[in-house]
């Protein structure tokens, strides 16, 4: 299993460096550069709802990224001091996002929804949160 | 992200580059820098908005786009995307903004 982990502060100045982190880490073993965007983009967005939403954009909170992938299953957690939110108080069509366009970003967990295979939210002892999401690398999610 | 006035414009289209990431950060500055472009030049009634340096778009971004859409079409001034690179292209067709704008890929 490759493992790799990435600690950083809860500031939108840090989405960068998340960027380069999955690339540098994942581009040797994601051939396919759409779905290598596909995996990037679904991590950002996780960890820019946390940032902005969970922890108010607060650098002193610490979150913690860690990719894990065993065989053609890439696993994605997010360890977030912040408690988790609602994913299903998203809306889930596209039509619907339309109404919402005064919030730029507001369609992120939509997004990640139509990247990943799955994701689930565990409350942690504290009120912290593990997110998890699984992507499976062996076919293209590109429609 | 850089905003770039191309060449070509005319008094009716606007063309701009368009290069770099945008994300949470620099979505802003983009909606500023179109809003900016388009109060200088009042009569423009198409903008083409060259992506082929534009390598990486969240959410944030496409939201940009968007909003753009919403405000730019009563006010009868086209948006389109030209030479989108096939990494973004996915992302703006994941969120549906292909069937809701011309979009290009190179």
């Amino acid at each position: 299993m490759y493992k790799a982990s990435l600690q950083f502060g809860a500031t939108t100045d840090n989405l960068p460096i998340i960027r380069h982190f999955v690339q540098a880490h994942l581009r040797p073993r994601i051939p396919n550069s759409v779905m290598l965007n596909q995996v990037t983009v679904a991590i950002e967005e996780l960890c820019a709802n946390s940032i902005l939403h969970g922890n108010a954009e607060d650098p002193q909170k610490e979150l913690r990224l860690e990719l894990r992938l065993q065989g053609e299953t890439l696993h994605i957690y997010l360890y977030d001091p912040a408690p988790p939110y609602d994913l299903h108080s998203y809306p889930s069509k596209p039509t619907l996002l339309r109404a919402n366009t005064d919030r730029p970003g507001g369609f992120g967990i939509y997004l990640i929804r139509r990247i990943v295979d799955k994701i689930d939210i565990k409350r942690r002892r504290g009120g912290s949160s593990v997110y998890h999401m699984v992507k499976q690398l062996t076919h293209e999610n590109s429609s | 992200m850089q905003v770039e006035v191309l060449p070509g414009s005319t008094d009716t289209q606007l063309k701009i580059a368009l290069s770099g990431e945008l994300d949470a950060i620099t979505a802003p500055k983009l909606y500023e820098n179109l809003n900016r472009l388009l109060q200088q030049h009042a009569t423009v009634r198409e903008v083409k908005i060259y992506c082929k340096g534009l390598t990486y778009i969240s959410s944030a971004g496409a939201g940009i786009l968007l909003m753009s859409i919403d405000n730019l079409t009563p006010k009868g001034i086209s948006l389109e995307l030209v030479d989108v690179q096939p990494e973004v292209y996915n992302i703006l067709d994941l969120l549906g903004l292909t069937k809701l704008m011309p979009v290009s890929h190179v």
